[in-house]
């Protein structure tokens, strides 16, 4: 009797445990299809590739800070425990840019801790987006057993980022070189303005933001291209709507002629032209606030 | 006898002589005598005096008082009532039988049959419940002066004529002079003899008076003047109307036997009986008896000779002879967990399928009232240790479980050991019933009782060393070593007063030693076994019984084998739940193991730890392979003790000629049935605390098949092995190499080059169920769980562009170049190069895709050496080029498919992350796609192996019998179908069970282990 009773209560267990919510059908998925367009970009990959080129790595920016004297914060950084949420190539390009950077500012203040685990977290969006294979697991976690290592390990990783936008080149899958160059700047300049914000009196800082208008129209001509992508076309609107912010910004640039002087008997060539760039507290501020909304939708 | 009754019976003496006439000298006599025979000599005066008294002896002479006569007569009359009604209520029917011819031939010691006087017996025969008809036959009998007259049924006569002198009497023909009559009677199932004519007759050593009437008891023998033998088996077969229906002969000549170590266990046994005989074999320990048993009974084959039951082989024409053959042996054949009358109810079954419950349900109750075990049959047989009946209770259970089929003839071996001897006279005396009722049945005994031995109508004396020392009747062995070895008295059998029998005797005499001068026996016999073997063939003559060509007897009826499936099913269930400790046991494990396992691996697996989520475990891929140990081990173990311990009643069912492939059914019907609720609430309860969606019903049919296979496989080392232990011992030896080569542990690309194949599942791995049943699990679960399944196949296609864009179509250029450049060089070392080189691009192309360009190439026929050509390899050239174009938009294609699908889903109002957290398993997946591969490709064997991604890799069959692929392979290859591995490997394991049952039934690896049994070890000498 208690058999029977057991019995009974398992099958009617089973069967309960079978029910999950319902997905829309297969069917419905293929009619949005067909409304939708369906196409690649229509411009030649050798002029965005030609772009891509002349954007400098994001890198940079960190150093920068350092020099500043500011102190490292991991809250500034996108947490590697956040990668979990991205699933779609789209967003795993992006935020592959965005650990990218957080990678080169852990680099930079030497928190080694925080640099494998971003590391780490590069590895997973990488795989992901079948690219695995510029990271060799087994290396990077030989080195990363040892501290001593890690600048090889970021030279590494620093020279895989190249690589890697090669290598998407070549296999006419710019689109997500485009993502990664999007991700790792909007990253750089979320660290930067967040730090700029708090110090408003810093000019170099300040200018260094200002400076980025010319990155950003690249960057809005880029992602232009990819319009006919829902994702892109979405992107590419924040990003349009901070180059507005970013238009504001007045960078003139004085031209003199340039001099040589004999240093030490060596000739040296000095460039007397100069740039100035008009950025304003409120500028930074604003722009700080619409890096911050974007980084946002992006990272969470 | 008690006081009470001989007083009783002095006056019932009185009363009857001093009737019409009075007593008389004779019938004085005959009174005293028979005092004489209970009592001692001075008791013997006291009664007489009461005699004398009551019957008013001496007193007589004063006739003519006829009128007190009559009133003394009622006097009497309701005297004798008292004192018949007294008897009756202390002497049995034997008894009262005897006391009735008793007073018969009182009557008759002076032929004064006066009415009255007979009146008075006749009462008395009234009261003591006696049948007229009976009455009259012992009447006639004890009265009768002759033979010739007594017509009755029950009466046989033996004397030297040929021809009977009245209807319906029996007759028997002996050197003898007068006639010598038997009377039975019937319902007290008692014998006695008498003797009219004038030779003195010896019964029992003692000579028989003429006209007076003997008990003729077991194993009584009359020996006449002429030196005839009379036996009472033989005599009393007469009587048997049933034995004479029986169609039976027995015929064993066993030249010899020889065991399978090489000693001899018999030698020169030859036994020759009919129906209706009990036969005892008795020997001194190791002499053979069991084996004799054995080999007649057709358990064991002998060396030399053969065993004809109606002139059929037992051996070879066992068909013929199907249910004839009962066997009790020395252990208990009980089902422990069942009751008595279960026990029996279930074997009598299995025996006829023509009977209706009700009739089986009488068969039972009658065959236990039969034995006395009425009273006891709802109670549990248990175990020795566990008692709920008594030894003998059992011994009589394990005789009736052979008797409710009456089988024509049984074979029990020592069935009174241990048994209290009143319990052993009771078997015997069963047996002996049985054997009246036209039944041959041979009895090892064991130092018997008197009257046990004297019950059997045959024995057989075995001496050491197999040889065979006597074969006759068993009081007649008494005399017959007695004489052998000149003793006095060699004549009498049996004790002069008391009749007793010992039959410690024989053996005394059988093994006497030698002694030495200084009186201490030594080692040496006497008489060796094979003098013994001599002189008793030399004095003996067998003459064989002829055999009859007709089958024997038997009311066997087995039921369809269907039907055996369900019997055997119902009695294995009951016995099962009947037992608790199993039950609880074997239910309770799985759901504990899984709370344990599930428990003890469920972690906040989150990133940043806060909580539990199933996408994060990494344990999971190793609790699949736990899960699918736990299936195998449950599997295993439950099963691995079945056939061992049935295997005593499976001998003793062998004679029923039952299927064996039901009985195996049967065991896979409950081992399976539990093996499903096992694995079903391992997979529910561990499945809810690790929080594993929708893959119940999948999991559940890969572990309970995986556990039906360990259960067929348990069986067959069950099957083959002789104990329990070592069976337990096998179990690892099955399972760790199934953790081994289930691929989890131990990589198939990391195994030992001999067994391993890259790319391939090594086939060695292919023979273990574990392995199966991980990729079975570890597939299904990636491919279909709720949040994969929609994209699987758009990611299938992305990974497989993606390999042919991003790596193939490289490697492939660079190979084409490399024969371009060196197609014409001499060295034939480059030469083989190149040929390798253009049969891996040849290989890649065979069965491609993408056809445009390729078509003028004809790989197949140009990429040969010698028909290569360097504007082909041009052309070849641009044709990569193209190839990893074209599968470049594939994979943008199918990437950008996804993204629309999940942005779709995103927008009919579902949230993809949390269904990603709830559905898939990141670790898994890792698993299955092989990320941490160091090479996305190898070369191996002059062919490019893909290493990432086994799960999107499509199988490349060779031919349609080539099922191999590598592991995690989503699709298997068979017999040119393609099918989902999920159910490919299921069917491999259930055909792997299928298999295991194939050797199940043919005993294959029963019959391996036996043959090393056989393998001497060359003793040390």
């Amino acid at each position: 009797m208690a058999m029977r009773i057991l019995v009974v209560g398992l099958v009617v267990a089973f069967l309960t445990a079978c029910g999950s919510g319902k997905k829309p059908d297969e069917q419905a998925f293929l009619n949005s299809l067909d409304s939708a367009k369906n196409q690649g970009p229509s411009i030649d990959e050798e002029v965005i590739s030609s772009i891509l080129q002349q954007i400098p790595s994001p890198l940079e920016i960190s150093v920068l800070l350092k020099e500043s004297g500011t102190k490292y914060n991991f809250s500034l950084l996108n947490s590697p425990d956040n990668l979990s949420k991205y699933n779609s190539n789209f967003r795993k390009a992006l935020n592959l840019g965005i650990y990218g950077t957080d990678l080169g500012y852990t680099n930079i203040y030497e928190q080694n801790q925080d640099g494998i685990k971003y590391l780490s977290a590069i590895k997973t969006l990488a795989d992901g987006l079948n690219i695995g294979q510029f990271f060799d697991i087994e290396t990077i976690g030989r080195l990363a057993t040892n501290s001593k290592n890690l600048d090889s390990l970021l030279l590494i990783t620093t020279q895989n980022f190249n690589s890697i936008n090669h290598y998407l080149q070549t296999q006419s899958r710019a689109n997500l070189s485009v993502l990664l160059l999007t991700g790792g700047w909007l990253e750089a300049m979320q660290i930067t303005c967040q730090v700029g914000a708090k110090n408003l009196k810093n000019k170099e800082l300040k200018e260094k933001i200002g400076e980025q208008k010319i990155i950003l129209e690249q960057i809005v001509l880029l992602l232009s291209f990819y319009k006919d992508d829902e994702n892109m076309a979405s992107l590419l609107k924040d990003m349009e709507s901070m180059k507005a912010a970013f238009d504001k910004i007045n960078i003139t640039y004085t031209y003199k002629e340039s001099t040589m002087e004999i240093i030490n008997g060596v000739a040296v060539i000095k460039d007397n032209s100069s740039t100035t760039i008009a950025i304003t507290d409120e500028d930074v501020i604003s722009i700080k606030d619409l890096t911050n909304t974007i980084r946002i939708k992006i990272i969470s | 006898m008690s006081e009470e009754i001989l007083k009783a019976l002095t006056q019932l003496f009185a009363i009857i002589t001093k009737q019409d006439g009075g007593v008389t000298e004779n019938e004085r006599q005959f009174v005293i005598n028979f005092f004489q025979q209970e009592l001692d000599q001075d008791t013997v005066k006291e009664y007489l005096e009461l005699y004398d008294s009551y019957s008013g002896y001496k007193k007589q002479g004063t006739s003519g008082e006829d009128e007190k006569n009559k009133l003394t007569s009622v006097k009497d009359s309701v005297k004798t009532l008292g004192i018949c009604k007294k008897i009756n209520k202390t002497l049995a029917q034997k008894q009262k039988a005897v006391v009735l011819t008793k007073l018969l031939e009182l009557v008759g010691s002076d032929k004064n049959f006066t009415p009255q006087r007979m009146e008075i017996i006749n009462t008395v025969s009234t009261v003591f419940n006696i049948v007229q008809d009976e009455y009259k036959l012992i009447e006639s009998f004890v009265i009768s002066q002759q033979a010739e007259g007594l017509n009755f049924a029950d009466i046989l006569i033996v004397d030297a004529n040929s021809a009977k002198s009245a209807e319906l009497q029996k007759h028997g023909h002996a050197h003898i002079e007068g006639h010598l009559a038997f009377m039975r009677i019937r319902s007290v199932d008692m014998y006695f003899a008498k003797y009219v004519g004038d030779q003195s007759n010896v019964l029992n050593g003692f000579i028989m008076q003429p006209n007076k009437v003997y008990l003729f008891s077991h194993g009584s023998t009359i020996k006449t003047q002429a030196g005839d033998a009379l036996y009472y088996g033989d005599l009393v077969a007469n009587f048997n109307e049933e034995l004479k229906t029986a169609k039976l002969s027995f015929n064993a000549l066993v030249e010899e036997f020889k065991f399978p170590n090489g000693g001899t266990g018999l030698r020169d046994v030859a036994i020759t009986e009919g129906p209706g005989k009990l036969i005892g074999i008795m020997g001194a320990s190791g002499a053979g008896k069991t084996t004799l048993l054995n080999v007649l009974a057709g358990l064991e084959r002998p060396t030399k000779g053969q065993i004809l039951i109606n002139g059929f082989d037992i051996h070879s024409e066992k068909e013929r002879i199907q249910g004839v053959i009962g066997y009790v042996s020395q252990d208990d054949l009980l089902i422990e967990e069942l009751t008595v009358y279960e026990n029996l109810f279930y074997n009598a079954k299995l025996c006829f399928a023509n009977f209706t419950e009700e009739e089986l349900h009488k068969r039972v109750i009658e065959v236990l009232e039969n034995l006395g075990l009425d009273q006891r049959k709802d109670l549990k047989v248990g175990s020795v240790l566990d008692k709920t009946i008594s030894g003998g209770q059992r011994k009589r259970l394990n005789i009736a479980l052979e008797l409710i089929r009456e089988p024509a003839v049984l074979f029990l071996d020592e069935p009174t050991s241990g048994l209290s001897s009143r319990d052993s006279e009771n078997v015997i005396d069963l047996l002996k019933e049985l054997s009246l009722k036209g039944k041959l049945i041979f009895v090892v005994i064991h130092q018997p009782s008197s009257d046990i031995y004297k019950m059997f109508d045959k024995m057989i004396i075995m001496d050491t060393g197999g040889y065979h020392a006597y074969y006759g009747t068993p009081v007649e062995a008494v005399t017959y070593f007695k004489k052998a070895t000149h003793q006095v008295d060699s004549n009498r059998g049996q004790c002069e007063t008391c009749g007793n029998v010992n039959p410690e005797q024989i053996f005394n005499i059988i093994e006497a030693k030698v002694v030495d001068e200084y009186g201490q026996p030594t080692s040496k016999r006497k008489v060796t076994p094979p003098q013994w073997h001599d002189m008793y063939k030399e004095r003996f003559k067998i003459s064989r019984i002829e055999d009859l060509k007709e089958e024997p007897p038997h009311n066997l009826n087995i039921p369809t084998r269907i039907r055996q499936t369900v019997i055997f099913t119902t009695r294995d269930f009951l016995s099962k739940i009947s037992n608790k400790q199993y039950l609880l046991i074997n239910l309770l494990e799985a759901p504990l193991l899984a709370v344990i396992l599930a428990f003890i691996i469920k972690y906040k697996s989150a990133p940043g730890g806060k909580e539990y989520i199933f996408r994060f475990n990494d344990n999971f891929p190793a609790f699949i392979l736990m899960s699918i140990i736990v299936a195998l081990f449950m599997g295993l173990t439950v099963s691995a003790e079945e056939i061992i311990r049935d295997r005593k009643i499976l001998k003793r069912e062998s004679f029923l000629n039952l299927s064996w492939n039901s009985y195996l059914f049967s065991k896979l019907a409950i081992l399976f049935l539990m093996s499903a609720i096992q694995t079903l609430s391992y997979v529910l309860i561990s499945n809810l605390i690790l929080e594993v969606h929708g893959m119940n019903l999948a999991f559940w049919f890969v572990l309970f098949s995986t556990a039906c296979f360990a259960n067929v496989l348990g069986l067959n080392i069950s099957s083959a092995f002789n104990s329990a232990v070592t069976v337990y011992v096998m179990i690892p030896l099955l399972l760790i190499p199934q953790m081994i080569l289930s691929g989890l542990l131990f990589s198939f690309d990391k195994l030992n080059n001999l067994i391993s194949t890259k790319g391939k599942v090594p086939i060695v791995a292919d023979l273990m169920a574990s392995r199966w049943a991980y990729e079975a699990m570890a597939v299904h679960q990636f491919t279909d769980n709720d949040y994969d399944a929609p994209y699987h196949d758009y990611e299938r296609e992305e990974a497989k562009a993606d390999f042919k864009a991003g790596y193939l179509a490289d490697e492939l250029k660079k190979r084409n170049r490399f024969v371009v450049e060196n197609m014409d060089l001499k060295n034939d070392s480059v030469q083989a190069l190149v040929a390798k080189e253009l049969k891996i691009i040849r290989d890649q192309l065979a069965d491609e895709a993408f056809r445009e360009g390729l078509d003028k190439i004809k790989p197949e026929e140009t990429l040969q050496p010698g028909k290569y050509s360097k504007a082909l390899g041009e052309s070849l050239d641009n044709y990569f080029e193209e190839y990893r174009k074209y599968y470049q938009r594939i994979y943008n294609q199918n990437v950008s498919l996804i993204e629309k699908k999940m942005s779709f889903y995103e927008k009919s109002g579902f949230n993809v992350n949390a269904e990603k957290n709830r559905y898939h398993n990141e670790s898994l997946s890792d698993l299955v796609k092989n990320v941490n591969a160091k090479n996305r490709w190898i070369e191996y064997k002059n062919e490019i192996i893909q290493q990432i991604n086994p799960i999107f890799q499509e199988p490349r069959p060779k031919n349609s019998l080539d099922y191999r692929t590598q592991f995690f392979a989503p699709e298997k290859n068979f017999f040119g179908l393609r099918m989902s591995t999920f159910l490919f490997n299921g069917i491999v394991i259930w055909a792997m069970a299928v298999f295991f049952y194939i050797t199940l039934y043919f005993e294959i690896l029963k019959k391996v282990v036996d043959s090393f049994g056989k393998v001497n070890i060359p003793k040390r000498k």
